[in-house]
């Protein structure tokens, strides 16, 4: 199958400082994809050098079989970007950002109307059309913006960080609507996030970190081989309890008051907790997040 | 093409939107116009009047050209060029855009200041002064809208942008016979003045609009439309060919400047990758 994006041996240096080393990975058509790191490790630059705006240092990257060295404009032509920082024109209305979009990427004049309507009702600002982009709030500007990149209906669409900064509904709406498009259009998606439950509804993590790739797979995957969910036992009788999950062979460890053990195998945890039952003062099971996966093999907490 | 017009119409449509700057860019010429007048009566010249008007004008077309180059800055600094810059649009077509739509504002308030200017005296005789200023005027504009942008792809942020403008303007605005007749500068000044562009724009300008073009080259020394270097005289024509080599050398810096200027590292999050490891 052809790779909608295909990066090999990516390389990027500032002067002697190395953003990106030897970076390799590929997208296929029609999933979403996640870079997922914490700031400083490369997701930017990578995105930028994937847009045509950034200059590689090494490597080969494709997007949709064209070189984005060597063929940007066939590039630039196939992909929506909503940047990281707000690209908006303040000064303009609505309207006139969109219709400036239908300019640059060169649309046929007749179809202005018909796609700024279009795409305009697809994040549910029809209303606004007539606005000043400066009086709309950060979510709006934000939907705007993803609007503006659907206009020329590109074959992949590159969100930076699409909801940072945004408050947990305006994000889930934006969720929203990018799954809808992605379901409606069959849209490749990459996007770069450093929050954890938005990698989670992605076909495929790289996660990045100080310039490489250190792991990359569906969310399932990683959390399978790099995370396990645990269970936090309180108890009043802490020798009962221990006597317990030696019988059933679960290892654990003890911080503080509480329990520390593995919640992998269930069947095993329910007898435990089922003997134990009138000594647990509280109980919690926590499945593994990509934070542990990130944790695990780095050392550090995403967000550190 | 297209794109080119688009761009142009929309630097146009944000100068029309700034009513406030528009008010103040057509009255404060008048201020001077009475401010100069007076002045200038002490300087060998016929018609202090419109020999300070014309003066003016063309200064007003000089400083409009490079102000509005400020509207890269704001795009760069908004990150509106990003967008841009990242759609099939070429760099060509951009720096085209803007040079043209500051050209374009810049001759529009040459022209307001003009009519004006008509109802105090302003008079020509043939129909062809007027097409001639129109033309000088275009090419004055050109030749410093491709000045500002180059300023605006080299600078490429609002603070140092605010200061290197004034640090050009300033000496360009003073030193070029416009404000103060340059043979009451000192000699190292006149000096000075002779290697400005805007001297000769302003002197080509004025032998134009003042229909002075075909007077005795020693008339025009004393009225400072021309100058002498050693037994060189530097006719109008020649004043006319210094703006036209100036702009010329401007508009191919500009846009190469602009076409290989790199616009991602001005991006906060560009930075925030580099320096936050």
């Amino acid at each position: 199958m052809l790779m909608m994006i295909s990066v090999e041996h990516f390389t990027k240096k500032y002067g002697k400082f190395t953003a990106v080393e030897d970076v390799s990975f590929s997208v296929r058509p029609g999933s979403i994809f996640a870079f997922l790191g914490p700031n400083g490790a490369g997701k930017s630059t990578t995105i930028n050098t994937l847009c045509t705006i950034m200059e590689k240092t090494s490597g080969t990257l494709t997007i949709d079989g064209k070189d984005v060295s060597t063929q940007t404009d066939a590039v630039r032509n196939v992909i929506g970007v909503v940047f990281q920082e707000p690209t908006l024109d303040l000064k303009m209305t609505v309207e006139e950002n969109l219709k400036m979009h239908c300019y640059f990427y060169n649309l046929p004049k007749a179809q202005f109307q018909e796609r700024i309507d279009f795409v305009l009702e697809l994040v549910d600002l029809k209303d606004w059309k007539k606005a000043m982009a400066a009086s709309l709030s950060g979510g709006m500007k934000r939907r705007v913006e993803i609007a503006r990149s659907l206009l020329h209906l590109p074959k992949v669409l590159f969100l930076d960080e699409p909801t940072t900064g945004l408050d947990p509904q305006t994000r889930s709406n934006i969720w929203a609507y990018i799954l809808k498009l992605q379901k409606e259009k069959g849209m490749t998606i990459f996007l770069t996030t450093h929050y954890m439950d938005e990698a989670e509804i992605c076909d495929q993590v790289a996660i990045m970190d100080h310039g490489q790739i250190i792991a990359f797979d569906s969310p399932d995957a990683l959390k399978k081989q790099h995370a396990r969910d645990v269970a936090r036992i309180k108890t009043s009788n802490q020798s009962g309890l221990e006597r317990l999950l030696a019988e059933e062979q679960l290892t654990y460890e003890k911080q503080d008051q509480l329990y520390v053990t593995e919640a992998s195998d269930l069947e095993k945890l329910l007898q435990v907790i089922k003997q134990h039952g009138p000594a647990i003062q509280d109980l919690e099971i926590q499945k593994g997040t990509l934070n542990d996966v990130f944790l695990n093999i780095t050392g550090r907490n995403i967000r550190g | 093409m297209r794109v080119i017009g688009a761009l142009w119409l929309r630097n146009v449509r944000l100068f029309m939107r700034n009513r406030v700057q528009l008010v103040l860019i057509l009255v404060m010429p008048f201020f001077y116009l009475y401010l100069l007048s007076t002045a200038f009566k002490y300087a060998e010249v016929s018609n202090p009047y419109t020999y300070v008007l014309a003066g003016i004008v063309i200064i007003v077309v000089f400083q409009t050209s490079l102000n509005i180059a400020t509207n890269t800055i704001d795009d760069i600094v908004s990150g509106y060029m990003k967008e841009i810059l990242v759609s099939p649009v070429k760099r060509i077509q951009i720096a085209i855009g803007q040079i043209l739509s500051s050209t374009t504002i810049a001759v529009f308030q040459g022209v307001l200041i003009l009519i004006a200017g008509l109802f105090i005296g302003l008079t020509y005789t043939s129909i062809l002064t007027p097409l001639a200023i129109l033309g000088t005027m275009l090419l004055t504009g050109l030749a410093f809208s491709s000045l500002g942008l180059f300023m605006a792809a080299a600078v490429r942020n609002a603070q140092t942008f605010q200061v290197l403008t004034v640090a050009v303007t300033t000496p360009i605005t003073f030193l070029c016979g416009v404000y103060i007749p340059l043979a009451l500068l000192p000699a190292g000044l006149q000096a000075f003045s002779l290697l400005n562009p805007m001297t000769y724009a302003a002197a080509f300008f004025r032998a134009v609009s003042l229909e002075k073009l075909s007077l005795p080259a020693e008339q025009l020394v004393s009225e400072q439309l021309a100058f002498k270097v050693g037994s060189f005289i530097i006719t109008p024509g020649y004043s006319a060919l210094i703006v036209c080599l100036f702009g010329l050398v401007f508009l191919l810096l500009s846009t190469s400047f602009f076409s290989r200027a790199d616009f991602t590292r001005m991006s906060r999050s560009g930075s925030k990758d580099i320096f936050q490891q």
